[in-house]
């Protein structure tokens, strides 16, 4: 069997072939690629499959350089992971997580991974040791140099219910941004660009917090499948202001695909969250890393 | 343009079929997918549905008309319907009986009525004796959690026997949504299906789908209730790129799955999740037809025959 075919022809069912997913030009911006405990590498290779089944034109990996889990700390494979980033540069990209704990540590990484490496951008991870969100004073030279770079800037954020009283984001974890800590930075910062990820965990609250700044976009993967989400988002931020990830292999490419194909947007702005507006806002640094893509 | 990027997007084109203008325009129509063509696979039956209003907001398909259009576009011929007032209610003989006219005003043929008992409330035997007798449901849906009790509630076994001495199934749902976006007023205690196990060991006839269940991380309570019981699942909650072909598949060296394929039905847990995650979830992993033909009908009709 092809691994590749479907053995059923999806159209008979009301959804994309695989063919049209190609057609989709779908960029994974949120891609766990090597964020494994035991074996980053065979995870990888392993996901592959499901990458090139579903039509994903490329995949932007969380991981490159560290870990999640420790950001800063150089892990046993970043060397591989570095030539990975080189050898499949036609199909994959990364992005390096930092810590705005430790922002001269955090800037250091940049220079080495960005500017003297491969990467195209920074993420904002789910939490860090000394608890500092990004709206924190010490994420303004991170923020200046990634200005410099053309870095693309992705901010994992929550609202989680919890606390005590129990209530939206209470239920964080230190360090652990929300979509208010985003706003905060991006109004310091107004010629940058922000991605505001996981639409702020709670789409229904993430999407008013961003909606009057405009230069926050709104990144939904890494949640669960909500009927008329992406619709909700569209109709109150524009369809331009939103980016699609994969959050594979934790998530499944047909959980995070499902949140467009089931909205009401016309096929051009399909087109745009799929992959054409991260495109347009990673253009510069793609072409500075002459990493190959089409507009 | 930069050619140097033609490598990765032709190999994607060349591996797919030609044709995909045509289909785009298709596909890219929104709220007007292609109408099944008669003659082409059977349809789905799709075993965990949920009419009426979510109670924490308005879903894009919960009018009932709208739900079952949105579930034939996607060639599903027959759908599973519980109730979400059944989560917050406390007359849940109005609520069955609201459920069974709705199905049968609105369902077209489509959606088979499973009404619901609530063991915290008095008199649940009542609700269960109408939904058979009166509604002739096929089934009863439990929603543990919401309607304030757990799996290790003493009536629990005592339902499963009476739910199989009337041959009705039984579905226990085990999430409806991500407690990390739960209202704030909602305090659910994660469902623990482990007390489920002896209970369905002493009655064997019972027929028990779990709807949303992915099991523990350590993968224990499925173990458990794969091998020790004979209950039946869905696919709604198997969260992972592959996952769904990565448990019912045997493992390299023919190790046995974790699940058999037999036991698993379609889910899709509309309308709160979109009917497209479950279709593409069938898709995403490399199944065989036969396989998928199993997932897609057959199974659900050893369970509940047409």
């Amino acid at each position: 069997m092809d691994p590749l075919a479907f053995a059923l022809n999806p159209a008979d069912y009301g959804i994309p072939t695989r063919d049209e997913l190609v057609a989709y030009r779908i960029w994974d911006t949120h891609f766990h690629g090597f964020n494994a405990t035991s074996d980053p590498l065979g995870q990888f290779h392993a996901n592959n499959l499901y990458v090139r089944r579903m039509g994903i034109e490329r995949s932007i990996t969380l991981e490159a350089g560290g870990t999640l889990r420790a950001p800063l700390e150089p892990a046993a494979l970043d060397a591989e992971v570095r030539a990975l980033l080189v050898k499949e540069r036609a199909w994959l990209s990364g992005i390096t997580p930092i810590d705005p704990g430790f922002p001269d540590e955090s800037c250091a990484k940049m220079e080495a991974w960005i500017r003297r490496g491969p990467c195209i951008g920074i993420k904002y991870v789910g939490g860090n040791s000394r608890g500092i969100p990004c709206s924190h004073p010490n994420n303004d030279p991170i923020i200046r140099l990634a200005a410099e770079l053309g870095a693309t800037i992705y901010i994992h954020t929550w609202l989680k219910v919890g606390g005590t009283p129990r209530g939206p984001g209470r239920g964080n974890l230190p360090g652990e941004s929300t979509p208010q800590d985003v706003v905060a930075l991006a109004r310091r910062f107004p010629d940058v660009r922000f991605i505001c990820g996981h639409s702020g965990g709670d789409w229904e609250l993430g999407v008013r917090v961003v909606r009057a700044q405009p230069n926050v976009l709104l990144e939904f993967a890494g949640s669960d499948p909500h009927s008329g989400a992406v619709d909700f988002a569209a109709r109150e931020l524009g369809a331009d202001r939103l980016v699609w990830g994969g959050h594979g292999p934790s998530r499944s490419y047909a959980t995070e695909l499902a949140k467009v194909l089931e909205s009401d947007l016309s096929h051009a702005d399909r087109l745009k969250v799929f992959g054409g507006n991260f495109r347009r806002l990673a253009a510069p640094i793609l072409r500075r890393q002459g990493i190959p893509f089409e507009l | 343009m930069n050619t140097a990027s033609l490598p990765r997007r032709r190999f994607l084109c060349q591996t797919a079929a030609v044709g995909a203008a045509a289909a785009l325009a298709r596909a890219g129509a929104p709220g007007a997918p292609p109408a099944p063509d008669p003659a082409s696979p059977p349809g789905i039956v799709d075993t965990h549905v949920t009419l009426f209003r979510w109670p924490f907001r308005r879903l894009k398909y919960d009018a009932t008309p709208a739900l079952v259009a949105k579930l034939r576009r996607h060639r599903i011929t027959e759908a599973w319907a519980g109730t979400h007032e059944a989560l917050l209610h406390k007359d849940l003989a109005g609520a069955n009986e609201r459920l069974a006219a709705e199905c049968r005003t609105h369902g077209e043929g489509l959606l088979r009525p499973f009404g619901s008992v609530n063991l915290a409330w008095p008199d649940w035997e009542e609700d269960l004796r109408r939904c058979h007798e009166e509604h002739r449901m096929p089934g009863v849906r439990l929603f543990p959690g919401y309607q304030t009790f757990d799996l290790s509630h003493p009536d629990l076994g005592r339902l499963i026997q009476l739910t199989a001495a009337r041959g009705l199934i039984l579905q226990i749902v085990f999430q409806m949504e991500d407690p990390r976006v739960h209202h704030p007023l909602l305090s659910l205690p994660v469902v623990d299906a482990r007390p489920l196990v002896p209970l369905l060991e002493r009655t064997p006839a019972a027929r028990v789908q779990l709807l949303h269940f992915a099991g523990n991380v350590a993968g224990t309570d499925l173990r458990a209730l794969v091998d020790r019981t004979g209950a039946w699942f869905e696919f709604s909650r198997w969260e992972g790129n592959g996952r769904l072909g990565q448990l019912i598949r045997p493992a390299p060296g023919g190790a046995r799955p974790s699940v058999p394929a037999a036991r698993v039905l379609f889910g899709s847990h509309a309308p709160y999740f979109p009917v497209e995650t479950g279709l593409l979830r069938l898709f995403e992993s490399p199944l065989d037809a036969e396989t998928l033909h199993g997932l897609m009908h057959r199974n659900a009709r050893r369970l509940l025959p047409a």
